[in-house]
Order: structure tokens, then sequence, then C-alpha cells
């Protein structure tokens, strides 16, 4: 079990963080997402999953969910 | 690029967009679907979607659903809700018929015909009426009273009491026939034709009125439309057709003669005149030459041109612009209805009136059910049947009337919108003028001389102001003589030869470098066209200055009357224009008018008409050119010329089909007219209701009376609407 948490850029209401759990959730191996939102400046996403993930994908995943990137 | 050419585009309108990254998060999922490419706008709700035919709408709405949004395709809504309302007015009409004939005529009606009639009247009242029923409701929610809260209400109130007389009155005994007698009514009387003639007559008015209504967006659609769709893209020398969507800035591309240039750039290499009129409004070709600016979708009518794109997609003029229109008639509040602002009076008096009645008959002893029964009588007559007819039948008869002057008519908001319009603001170039480069004079010793000369050498090049000069020496002379030696000498003039002499056709600049001035008498009709704000030419043989060429744009020869005709109708005259001031100052004095505003670009426009209407002015707008279409749209009453762009006509209310602003007067009567006969109509369709109120609340009413009331409304109001057939 791995847990990280991420700076997330770009969010802005709550319609965001569903989006990016829903993305982040889709992973192979992630068992949950937890975002503290901070509208407008920089989130912070707690990502829990079986196995430590590369930054790529989550990168990946968040550009997948919208106009969101690792601070 | 054969994937390319049978895509089609589709406007959606999105909702539960919170923010700009939602608004960008659709916009990725759509973009993913394979040969998809989808821009969504967060402030006006909509994604506006190209797609190849594999992929359906379906497909589109299931992937914004997926992503946690609602999506409904926008352009269809309209189309759906005709076709439904169709069915339901058809289906009305036909359950309806029998249940009028059955009601009205005593020898028709069998043993059980009452029964048959309530299965006829019943999916009349509750499924054809659901429109009103349904609307009644949402503005109760918001304590308002309109049109349809009557209708739903005289249909619920009727068909309930029909059903009451059915089951628990007399009125469901075999054999039981309507009375015709003026004696009071009871338990055995059924409204069951006032249910649905009530219903079909209002489904039928709606419809007419849905048909005529605009279909907004397509002033938008053919805004873009006139965008360039492919474009020759330099690619290392070489030049490549691609689609105007894959331009990026930073890239070179081609512009031929004759062809649209494909986004907002500079010119990079070339040089030509720019027709822009239909962008900027600017009468005269604007000539470019490398480091200009030119404006995506105006046209090239010089030379070859290599221009680098500075601005794609969205941030060009064209979208600029095409945002602007979409606002003018978002902002466009809706006014009220001439008949909802009478419902929010009379449905609040019909209710006291009934309650009054109930109190009254209580008061003077009557039994409980008496009573009752007046009341509701008075709420069954109070709606008016020829209500639905009133405002239909007269935009049919004033647009049909219209179509026969050559006048266009859009749809009633329009017309209940411009009662009290006072002020006319016109555009100069192509609605007061013919927004055509023409001839105007010839100036010099020989003039025919001179016109034959410069035309023949004219005719091998494509400026405008050269065609218009070839246009009428060829017309004059019929074949010109060939031009041999030519030579185009960009944003000056031309030169060539001429049966053996060397012709020079330019401005003065050109000629000065040559060592040629002209005398002074063409000096001063020089002078004096430049001052009008028109672009006259010099020609020049055999070292000598021969004659002056006045080209220009010419006030169409009704204009000043048709201002005349604006002034009696009470309306103040403003000409706006984003031609240069002189330009317009001539052509205001010429058509007698003295408020003048020049230079102005297209957002300007609509500033002009925010400003106007500020001053608490009723403005109409009258133009025909891409840059009027926000402006045509904002005004309280928009007309386009005929002989205008697509743009303009789908953006405004009114249409003038022949190009002539006298037009524009005769479609300002003709609307107060069509709005006088609604009015007219409004004031019988409830007057006869009324005059029908007393004897309900006398508990008089029986459906002999509430039938009469309704068939003489509506003859009334069909047979005053018809009276416009004769307006001139």
């Amino acid at each position: 079990m791995a847990s990280k948490a991420y700076a997330v850029t770009g969010m802005t209401c709550d319609h965001c963080a569903h989006a990016v759990s829903e993305e982040l959730g889709a992973l192979d191996g992630v068992t949950g997402v937890a975002v503290q939102l901070d509208a407008g400046g920089t989130s912070t996403v707690l990502v829990t999953s079986a196995a430590p993930l590369a930054d790529e994908a989550i990168a990946a995943a968040l550009d997948e969910a919208g106009d969101y990137r690792l601070g | 690029m054969a994937e390319h050419t049978d895509t089609r585009a589709v406007d959606l309108t999105i909702g539960g967009m919170t923010c700009a990254s939602c608004a960008a998060r659709v916009e990725k999922k759509l973009n993913r679907l394979d040969g998809v490419t989808a821009t969504v706008n967060f402030a006006t709700e909509r994604a506006h979607v190209v797609a190849p035919p594999t992929v359906t709408v379906a497909e589109l709405v299931g992937t914004v659903e997926k992503t946690g949004y609602t999506a409904t395709p926008a352009a269809d809504v309209d189309d759906d809700d005709g076709r439904s309302m169709l069915r339901r007015l058809l289906t009305s009409a036909a359950l309806t018929v029998p249940v009028l004939a059955l009601s009205m005529a005593p020898p028709l009606q069998f043993r059980y015909w009452q029964w048959l009639v309530l299965a006829l009247a019943t999916p009349v009242a509750v499924w054809g009426a659901w429109p009103f029923h349904r609307a009644a409701w949402t503005n109760l929610r918001h304590r308002a009273t309109t049109m349809d809260t009557l209708v739903s209400l005289g249909v619920v109130v009727a068909f309930a009491w029909s059903l009451w007389a059915l089951f628990l009155g007399d009125a469901g005994e075999p054999g039981m026939r309507m009375r015709f007698s003026f004696a009071a009514s009871g338990a055995d009387e059924i409204y069951f034709e006032v249910v649905a003639a009530v219903t079909t007559f209002l489904l039928a008015g709606r419809y007419a009125e849905a048909r005529a209504k605009r279909r907004s967006g397509a002033a938008l659609r053919a805004l873009l439309d006139l965008g360039a769709k492919d474009v020759a893209v330099l690619r290392d020398g070489v030049e490549v057709r691609i689609p105007v969507g894959q331009l990026a800035v930073g890239d070179s591309f081609v512009v031929r003669p004759g062809e649209k240039v494909a986004t907002d750039g500079a010119v990079v290499t070339g040089s030509s005149a720019i027709d822009a009129s239909l962008v900027s409004g600017e009468s005269v070709p604007v000539e470019v030459g490398p480091g200009d600016l030119v404006v995506g979708a105006t046209v090239n009518a010089g030379g070859r041109l290599v221009v680098r794109a500075t601005r794609v997609g969205g941030d060009t003029q064209l979208a600029q612009m095409a945002r602007l229109v979409e606002q003018a008639q978002q902002g466009k509040a809706q006014v009220q209805r001439l008949a909802d602002r009478i419902s929010a009076v009379f449905v609040p008096a019909v209710l006291v009136l009934a309650a009054a009645t109930f109190s009254a008959w209580l008061a003077t002893g009557a039994a409980a059910s008496d009573a009752f029964t007046a009341a509701v009588s008075v709420l069954i007559i109070a709606c008016p049947c020829a209500l639905g007819l009133a405002t239909p039948t007269a935009l049919m008869v004033g647009t049909g009337r219209g179509a026969q002057l050559g006048i266009l008519i859009k749809g009633p908001e329009m017309l209940e919108n411009t009662r009290r319009v006072d002020t006319v603001v016109l555009d100069k170039t192509g609605t007061v003028t013919n927004g055509a480069m023409t001839l105007r004079a010839v100036v010099g010793e020989e003039p025919d001389e001179v016109l034959r000369v410069a035309g023949a050498t004219e005719a091998a090049s494509e400026h405008p102001v050269a065609a218009a000069l070839a246009a009428a020496a060829r017309e004059r002379f019929g074949a010109l003589p060939p031009v041999s030696q030519f030579a185009a000498l960009p944003g000056e003039g031309v030169q060539g030869v001429v049966e053996g002499r060397a012709v020079l056709v330019g401005r003065r600049s050109l000629l000065a470098q040559r060592g040629l001035a002209p005398d002074e008498r063409l000096g001063a009709s020089l002078t004096a066209a430049e001052a009008a704000g028109r672009t006259p030419v010099l020609v020049a043989w055999d070292g000598a200055v021969r004659g002056v060429l006045d080209v220009g744009d010419t006030v169409r020869p009704t204009s000043a009357e048709a201002v005349r005709e604006l002034r009696a109708l009470g309306l103040h005259p403003v000409l706006l224009t984003g031609d240069n001031a002189r330009a317009a100052h001539a052509v205001a004095a010429q058509v007698g008018i003295d408020e003048v505003v020049a230079e102005v670009l297209p957002a300007g426009k609509v500033a002009q008409i925010a400003r106007l209407q500020d001053a608490g002015r009723v403005v109409a707008m009258v133009g025909d050119g891409v840059n009027d279409a926000a402006a045509l749209a904002s005004a309280d009453l928009g007309i386009a010329m005929g002989s205008g762009t697509d743009v303009a006509i789908e953006a405004s209310d009114l249409t003038l089909l022949r190009a002539d602003l006298r037009a524009a007067a005769t479609a300002i009567r003709l609307s107060r007219a069509t709005l006088r006969t609604i009015k007219g109509n409004l004031v019988w369709a409830f007057g006869y209701n009324v005059a029908a109120l007393p004897l309900a609340a006398a508990g008089l009413l029986n459906p002999l009376i509430a039938g009469a009331a309704m068939a003489a409304s509506s003859v009334f109001v069909v047979t005053n609407s018809l009276r416009l057939r004769r307006f001139r």
C-alpha cells in the first residue's frame, strides 16, 4: 500500500475535484483518492494505491480529467 | 482529406458547467472521439461540434453525460418542438370536430352521446392542453398569471365541472339532451366542447406562432460559413491545401485573387486590394502590402498574397463578431406578450369575480350548489377561445401582405416590441447607398475618349475601381481596344499602351511621380470628389493629364424620399457607418440626415444602439452587412436589406426584399398596422367573453351561450385580421 500527496493546479470547483478523483481512481491499482480543494490555487490530492505510481501516469490522468497539472 | 468532406456541425447546449475548467473538460472529452473537433463555450453554455457521420449525436450527448454534464442538441430543439406541437394540434383537432358536432347539434345526440364526448374530450383536455397546464404551473410557482394560466384554468374547470355533472349530476342519464334555453343552468350541463375547442384553437395559434419564430443560431451559422473552408499553406515552400481548422498561428498561407483570406494575419509578400466591405463596412477597397494586417473572410480583389496567420479559430475578428451577434440575440430581453400582459390582470379579476359571485349567491339566500354552479360558470366562460387566434391570424395576414410588398416579417415578438420606435439608425454602405463602386462622372476635354482609353487600360486589372471603370466603358462603347505592356502599380494605379498611346491611370500621387499634374479645372473636380469621400482617378497619356474619372459608391435614388417618409412616421434618422466621416457627411447631406456617426467598428455599432436605447429611444436599425449583424440583433427592430448578407438577414426581424430604403418606411407602417389589428383582436376576443360574464354570474350560462361567444369572437377576430390584406 502506498500513499502519496500531489499538488495539483487548475482546480476551481467541486466539479473539478470530482473529475480528478474519477480519473485518478480509474488508474490501475488505485484504491483511494482524496482531494483537498483550494479553488484557483494549488489543491492537494492524496492518492492511495497498491503499488507506487509513476508521476507521468498521474499527470496523464490529470490531463485526461481536464486542464489540471501537477504543481 | 476524404474524411473531412462530409463532416457536419452539431451544436449542443451543455448544462451543469460551473467553471471554465468544466468547459475545458467537456471539450477534451469530445475531441477524443474519432474525427471530432469540438469547441465549448462556458459563457454561452454551448458546444460547437464538427463530427463525421460515423459519430451520432447520441454518442456526443452520451460522452458529455459520461463526463458529468447534460447535453441537448441545440439546433434540433426547435424542430422537435415543432413536430410534437403539430402532432398535438392535429390529434386534438381530429378529436374536437366530433365533440363540437355532437354538442352543438341536438339531432346527433344519440342515447349515450355524452359518454362518447367524454371519451373524445379527455385526451384533448389532458394531453392536448398539457403545454398550457405545464406553463400555468410554472408561472404559478413564480406567482404570475399569463395567457397559459387562463387557458389551463378554463380547461380544467370546464372539464372538472363536466365530469362532476356526468357522474354525480343529471348529465349522465341516458338520453340527456342539451337544452337550448336561457334557463338557470345546473348539474345537467356539460362543457366538453368548450374544453376541446379552446384547447385546439389555442394550439393552432401557438403552432402558427412557433413556425414564424426566428431560428436563433441561423445568423451565427451564416456568419461562420462566410469564412474560407480550406487554405493553401506553404510548407517548405510548397503549397499544401488543408482545412482552415488545421491552420496554426505562424503558418504562412497563399491568398489568390478572388479568394477569401483564410484567417487574420499579416501580409508577408505581395500586394493587393482587399475588399473588406463585408467586415468593416468600408466601401473603398483597402490597399495592402508587406507588413499590413488583413482580416479573415475578406476578399482578395487584387494580386497574390502570402499571409502569415496571427490569429486562428475563436480569436479571429470573424469569430468575435459571431460572439457579438450571439450575445446581442441572447441579451435581447424577451418581451412579454400583449396577451400575457392582459392575462396578468384579467385572471386575478376573473378569480375575484368568481369568488364574489359565489358569495353574492349565498348572501341572497341561494342554495350552495346554485352558488357554486354560477361561480364555476364564470370561470368557464372567462377563457376566450379567440385569444389563441388574435395574434397569429393578424400576423399571418400581415406577413402575407408584407411578402406581397417585398417585406419579410420574422416573428410576432418584434411587432409587440416596436410599438414606439422613434429612432431609425441607417447603415450607409449598401443601405442608403448601392454598396458598389460605380463611375459617377467623367471630367475632361474629351470625356468619351478619356473613358474609352482608361476603361481599355483598366480592363486588365482586377482592382474594384478598375472593374467599375472597365464596366462603365464597356457599357458605353461595347468592345474596348486591347492593351499591351500592361502593368499594375499596387496601390497607385495602372499603366499600359492603348492604340499606340502610353496610358497612365491612377491617383494624383502616381501622376506626380511621373511629373504630371492636372490643370486647374481637373484639379478642382479631383479635390471635390475626394472631399465627398469618393475615389477619383486621373487619366494621362502622351505627357498630359486628360481627365478625371469620379468613382465611388452612389446613393440609391430613392433614399432621400425614404428618409422623408421615415421622418413623416415620426422617426428620427441617424446615419451610422464604419466609413470615414467625410464620405458619411456627404451621403447624409444628400439624403437629408443631420445626425451622423462615422468610423464605427462593428462592436461600436452595438454600443451606439445601446447608447440611443439608454437615452430612452426605441431604435430601429436598417443594415445589410456582416458588420451590422450584431447591431441589427440588438436594436428593438432590426431591418435587413435583402440585397445584403445572409448574416444580416438572419440577425434581423424584418427583411426588405427590394433594394429600396422606402420599403423600410412601408415595413414600419405595416408593423404598426399589424400591431393595431392584434390589439383590436384582443379587445374583441376578451370582449365577447366579458359580455357573457354577467350572464354566467347571474347563473344563466349554458353551453349554447358559451358556444356562441366562442364562435362570434373567433369570426370577428378572423374578419378583423383579414382587413390587413388591404394595407398599402
